[in-house]
């Protein structure tokens, strides 16, 4: 992969000293400490980091299922903190989440179709014919009038990847998609995500299948307790990683 | 697996995966052959719980409703007296512009006697607006005359004048005009189509009665050739037990239990038990000590124990003999007729006669005394009836009736005393519905059933589904961030549930109802008193459902949703409701049989439902079993079927896999 860095595009996505806390009934977490991260379009970046460190929190501010406290996030030029078309901000950036989230009472088809028909105002012959051109793409095609219920968990989050590709995103986020998943379906969904890679998607995904990463990222990110330690190409972080906390966190999964 | 035993063509092509209750039997399904009755019972053992009481519970309900007169009574009140056709669709009143719109009668008056038929209905149900205006002739053809009046000209249809002034007015003349404008029609509306209204303004009136009563009958032939008779009848006989007895009325019970009013004027003939007590005139002078023998003749036949007994009620009465200290002895002494009694009184062999009688002798008695004056007989008190409780006999006047027969029996004859008669009008005709309410209860015509088992379901329907408005409105209020929304719905849940049902409709009836009225054009009715009472109870306790069902839904579902660009309303409408109602529609059902029995309560907005009619039937027969049987009977039956119902939705709306 050849990061598009040029110098005179502008990142897609702008994170710019981002704070987030939740208030609990058992006290205040600082899930975020002032993360700022540029990516450029068409880049594929990784984000590792142990547990609790961030991660989902950073993710879901990109879309604003999160707000921030303080700091900026500008996707695609528009600035999210006080976005009025907030919605039109997540048309263009879809999620796949580590628990699927399918629609269960609908089918596969009918879980990509929504969306295209309620956000994009697509005829139901239209999004149908796409959601069939996506469910090929992922490798399911003979699925369409399944239930989620009927479905393994990798051909649900293929489905929910078809669902997220249906809304033409620019930018896709993924949260962990394959951890609730068996091993042998964890290739499949590797796969149809290496291929979105290839075709030049934007891509943040949150993931410790080094594999994937070494494979399809430009760049690896390194995260723990709210901030960005140290980030590069992924084979150097993997294999060179500068700071303790890094290589302590590597060793471990590795 | 029965299924494929039945029907072993649809079996798939490819191989089933292994089932562990199939593979058993595969072998042997075309050698298990059941007898029918193994069948039924198999089909039997094999229903829920639930089906098999409703089965029990029906059959027998029908079949004791069928059987038992007491019943088919009941059930009849508490349905509203339902009919099986009726052609009293409606009870209307239109006001007509055009009285020539009135094409007919059904006693057939011609086209060209019009403004006689009118001027006819107006003495009887059609009402019309007269208008009266003065002016100068102006213009007269055989169809209308103009009159310049002040105003302007008008025009007036002959056929609509019922006064001129002078009548033989001429051109020029100053002449007053008295013709209709408006006609109001009132009646039942029993026929319609797509250009008039067919309205019954005189109901039919028929009597049936037995032909033994006929005491003289002539026919008569109309000039229309109809034929007429005219019945001299005699009146009706009662005999019962006396319950009261007034100046203008009369009531018994007659000896199957009915109850008779009558009415004193149309009596022709009344016996009434009467007593009469006479005593020796030496009798009533002498005191009556402890060891005195008082003999006490009567008439043979006479109920003495009763006579003694009306002797006993002579409140006020002078006691006719004068007793001592002590009781004396009484020997009571039957004689052939009265007037050896009073013989026997006169000569002193008795000292006192009680006399029972019916009704043409009863003042026999007194009579015997005033055509004997110089006889030794006193009547210490006059002839007194019997106020209560004694046989009685009632025969009405003779009278007559006329009509048409209809029918006649060997023992029965019908008359048509009153013809019904119709009146056509356009509908283009129609200048104003005064009004239109529905007609008589019966299978086709069933908006015309009001009250009962219909008032309980209509309100019931109205008000859940007002109910499932305002729960679903409250629920997603409930689940908001925004704390004002969350308050006040909080509030309103907390508190209604917090109040007794009964209490909601009172407030209802009796406070929110009397305020509209006071301050607002809104007129509530009874009905929708309840309805509202019932709606606003159940609301919070399906608010609570609806939020239930929201918060079921994982939070995922609504992110996935956002994610994907849709609106909080659009995640709610397609995503998270769709899926909550899955969850609470069990719930909703048990609320919906749940204010089905609740109904029961709107009873104190004086409604006539169910219940309300079961214990008027009761309180009128006194048959409070058959009564609150057929109530609770018919409660059930409605909820199990409703169970049944909210069960099979479940069955539908379970998700694959
Ligand atoms: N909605 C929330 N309310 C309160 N605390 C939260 C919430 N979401 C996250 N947190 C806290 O914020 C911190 C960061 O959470 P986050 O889910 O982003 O971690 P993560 O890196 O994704 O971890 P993991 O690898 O386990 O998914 C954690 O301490 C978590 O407990
Ligand atoms: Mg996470």
């Amino acid at each position: 992969m050849t990061p598009q860095t040029s110098t005179n595009s502008t990142p897609i996505i702008q994170i710019q000293n981002v704070h987030k806390r939740f208030h609990t009934l058992r006290g205040t977490v600082h899930a975020l400490r002032g993360v700022s991260l540029d990516v450029q379009p068409g880049e594929v970046v990784v984000i590792i980091g142990p547990s609790g460190s961030g991660k989902s929190t950073l993710l879901r501010c990109i879309n604003r299922l999160e707000t921030t406290d303080s700091g900026r996030i500008i996707v695609d030029n528009i600035p999210l903190t006080g976005a009025k078309n907030i919605n039109k901000v997540r048309a263009e950036v879809g999620m796949v989440f580590q628990s699927f989230n399918l629609f269960p009472d609908k089918t596969a088809l009918e879980n990509i179709t929504l969306a295209q028909r309620v956000v994009r105002k697509r005829r139901k012959a239209e999004a149908e014919a796409r959601a069939h051109d996506l469910l090929a793409k992922v490798g399911i095609p003979d699925k369409a009038d399944a239930y989620p219920g009927q479905l393994s968990g990798g051909q649900q989050q293929r489905v929910a990847i078809a669902r997220a590709l249906a809304m033409d995103p620019k930018i896709m986020l993924f949260d962990e998609p394959t951890s609730a998943l068996d091993p042998e379906m964890i290739k499949e969904v590797l796969d149809v995500m290496l291929a979105l890679a290839r075709e030049g998607m934007t891509m943040v995904v949150v993931s410790h299948e080094m594999g994937f990463a070494r494979a399809a990222a430009d760049r690896a990110v390194f995260m723990d307790e709210g901030l960005i330690i140290e980030e590069g190409e992924p084979d150097v972080l993997f294999s060179n990683p500068t700071h303790e906390r890094t290589k302590l966190f590597l060793s471990k999964i590795l | 697996m029965p299924d494929e035993r039945d029907y072993p063509e649809v079996q798939p092509a490819q191989p089933m995966p292994p089932q562990h209750s199939g593979e058993i039997y595969d072998d042997l399904q075309f050698e298990v052959k059941e007898s029918l009755g193994d069948r039924l019972m198999n089909w039997i053992a094999g229903l829920p719980w639930w089906a098999i009481i409703l089965a029990v519970v029906a059959v027998a309900a029908l079949y004791s409703m069928f059987t038992s007169a007491a019943y088919r009574d009941v059930l009849r009140a508490l349905t509203d007296n339902p009919q099986v056709t009726t052609e009293d669709l409606f009870e209307v009143v239109q006001i007509v512009g055009e009285p020539t719109m009135i094409v007919g009668r059904y006693v057939g008056e011609s086209q060209d006697s019009v403004s006689t038929v009118i001027t006819s209905l107006l003495d009887d149900v059609i009402d019309s607006e007269l208008v009266q205006r003065a002016g100068f002739l102006v213009r007269e053809d055989p169809a209308t005359i103009t009159i310049q009046t002040e105003s302007g000209r008008v025009t007036i249809p002959r056929q609509r004048i019922t006064a001129m002034d002078p009548p033989d007015a001429g051109l020029g003349d100053n002449v007053s005009v008295e013709y209709i404008e408006r006609v109001t029609v009132t009646g039942t509306l029993t026929a319609r189509d797509d250009k008039t209204l067919t309205i019954r303004t005189v109901n039919e009136q028929i009597e049936t009665f037995d032909t033994d009563r006929i005491l003289s009958e002539e026919t008569t032939t109309t000039p229309e050739g109809e034929e007429l008779v005219r019945i001299e009848r005699e009146g009706l006989s009662y005999r019962g037990r006396l319950t009261a007895l007034s100046q203008t009325g009369i009531s018994l019970v007659q000896e199957d239990e009915t109850r008779v009013e009558l009415r004193r004027a149309d009596v022709a003939f009344l016996a009434i038990p009467t007593l009469t007590v006479a005593l020796n005139a030496a009798a009533a002078e002498r005191t009556i000590g402890p060891d005195d023998e008082v003999r006490i003749g009567f008439v043979q036949g006479t109920d003495i124990t009763r006579a003694l007994q009306e002797l006993d009620s002579l409140d006020g009465i002078p006691v006719p003999l004068r007793y001592g200290a002590g009781a004396a002895r009484a020997a009571l002494i039957s004689y052939a007729d009265l007037a050896a009694m009073m013989g026997a009184v006169a000569a002193g062999e008795l000292d006192a006669a009680l006399y029972l009688s019916g009704a043409e002798d009863r003042l026999a008695m007194a009579e015997w005394v005033e055509n004997n004056p110089d006889a030794a007989v006193v009547l210490p008190t006059p002839p007194r009836e019997c106020q209560r409780n004694c046989t009685v006999t009632v025969k009405l006047r003779d009278d007559v009736v006329e009509g048409r027969v209809l029918e006649r029996t060997a023992d029965t004859i019908s008359i048509q005393t009153v013809a019904p008669e119709f009146v056509v009008i356009d509908r283009d005709q129609i200048l104003e519905n005064r009004r239109t309410e529905p007609g008589a209860c019966a299978l086709n015509n069933l908006r015309g059933c009001n009250a009962g088992i219909f008032l309980t379901l209509r309100v019931t329907f109205m008000a859940y589904g007002l109910a499932l408005i305002i729960g679903l409105f409250f629920g997603l209020m409930r689940v908001q961030k925004n704390p004002i929304l969350y308050a006040f719905s909080t509030l309103y849940v907390e508190v209604v549930r917090g109040i007794p049902l009964l209490v909601i409709l009172l407030y209802a009836g009796f406070v929110v109802s009397p305020w509209l009225r006071d301050n607002t054009p809104l007129k509530l009715s009874d009905e929708w008193e309840a309805v509202l009472g019932l709606s606003f109870g159940y609301g919070a306790f399906i608010a609570e459902i609806f939020r239930a069902g929201i918060q079921s839904i994982s939070r995922g579902q609504m992110e996935a949703a956002r994610s994907l660009g849709m609106s909080y309303p659009q995640a709610m409408r397609y995503v998270v409701l769709p899926q909550a109602v899955r969850v609470v529609l069990p719930p909703l059902g048990n609320d919906f049989i749940a204010m089905l029995k609740d109904s029961a309560l709107i009873s104190v907005l004086a409604l006539p439902d169910l219940l309300q009619l079961g214990r008027l039937y009761i309180s009128r027969t006194f048959r409070a079993f058959e009564g609150y049987n057929t109530v609770a009977l018919l409660y059930l039956l409605m909820t199990l079927f409703l169970s049944l119902l909210v069960r099979v939705i479940e069955r539908r709306t379970r998700l694959p896999g």
